[in-house]
């Protein structure tokens, strides 16, 4: 069972660090915008940590596509 | 939602069907390396593995589970339980676009089923004990699952209440429904669409991480759980999108392992 939780924590934070970090700045941003935008800051958090999030998974995704490209052509070469 | 004494059948139904979802894929894991001893080993050493680790789990559930949902603040455990699905439904996500845009191999339950009963048979079976090895290996495997059935319907359940309910109802609907039919069948259940039902789960896992980070926070969403699809729709259209995006830089696929990406 540890054997298990280690490799979800290591493949959490090493394998997809990247993400994991960006994701809890959107976390830490979204929450001061409810914490300092007053009943309007938090109506609205939801829909900024939604959008963040959506950005951040297809830049994640298109950083990996171009790494993987350009390894798959430096090896062709 | 928790004092809402009314039984809402949308409601009920929006949360049981992610922990059904999530949950069958475990069961699915579960199920193939049971099959895998049982076909090769006999059926007793693990049947009785699976039962022990069954035990396990509900004692790790009835001590841990309940006192974190009975005792932490329902905002806090909200807030905690919501960041850590949007991280894991991210992983889940993003290994699932990978393997759909071909850079990643597609997660073979066949294979799988295979590799274990080659490794099992190297190791022999002497018939004059119990044989330990059947039991370990299916214990281990239903434990192991068992423990992201049980984080499952504990993150699904956190608001308490009708949620708790309903991811319960869920985890054992996908329990039953997997190992009826892997009895059924007795062989690896490689019919299941593991991807796509990982696709689905990660952008569930993520819409549920938002919905309840915002509400932990304070927000009141339009329509309270009726937002939840929505927000799910945003999350596979993005990753509909990131699919497309990645087929078009890589059209060949490229086949490498997740941590090299």
């Amino acid at each position: 069972m540890f054997r298990g939780i280690w490799s979800t924590l290591v493949g959490l934070l090493i394998e997809d660090g990247q993400l994991a970090i960006g994701a809890l700045i959107a976390l830490a941003i979204t929450w001061a915008i409810a914490y300092t935008g007053g009943e309007q800051g938090r109506d609205l958090s939801g829909w900024v940590l939604l959008a963040i999030v959506l950005a951040l998974v297809v830049a994640n995704l298109y950083r990996a596509g171009v790494t993987v490209r350009a390894r798959a052509s430096s090896a062709r070469r | 939602m928790a004092d809402n004494p009314r039984v809402d059948p949308i409601t009920l139904a929006i949360h049981a069907t992610p922990a059904f979802v999530a949950s069958a894929v475990e069961f699915v894991e579960a199920t193939t390396i049971v099959l895998a001893v049982g076909v090769t080993r006999g059926w007793r050493a693990p049947l009785l593995g699976t039962v022990a680790a069954t035990v396990t789990l509900a004692v790790i559930i009835a001590t841990l589970g309940v006192a974190i949902v009975t005792v932490v603040p329902e905002n806090l455990l909200k807030g905690v339980v919501g960041a850590l699905l949007l991280l894991f439904g991210l992983r889940w996500l993003r290994k699932a676009v990978l393997r759909f845009a071909g850079i990643v191999a597609i997660h073979d339950e066949e294979l799988i089923y295979q590799r274990e009963i080659a490794e099992l048979r190297a190791q022999g079976l002497q018939r004059t004990h119990f044989d330990w090895v059947g039991f370990l290996v299916a214990y281990k495997a239903v434990l192991l699952e068992g423990t992201e059935v049980a984080f499952i319907v504990i993150a699904f359940g956190a608001a308490g209440g009708i949620a708790l309910t309903a991811a319960t109802i869920g985890a054992i609907a996908a329990g039953l429904f997997v190992i009826a039919l892997g009895v059924a069948l007795k062989k690896p259940l490689t019919m299941v669409p593991e991807n796509w039902l990982k696709f689905g789960v990660g952008a569930m896992l993520c819409s549920f991480g938002v919905f309840w980070f915002a509400e932990a926070l304070g927000m009141e969403w339009p329509g309270d759980a009726l937002s939840i699809p929505l927000i799910v729709l945003a999350f596979l259209g993005a990753s509909w999108l990131a699919v497309r995006m990645l087929r078009v830089l890589l059209p060949q696929g490229a086949r490498v392992e997740a941590r090299h990406v």
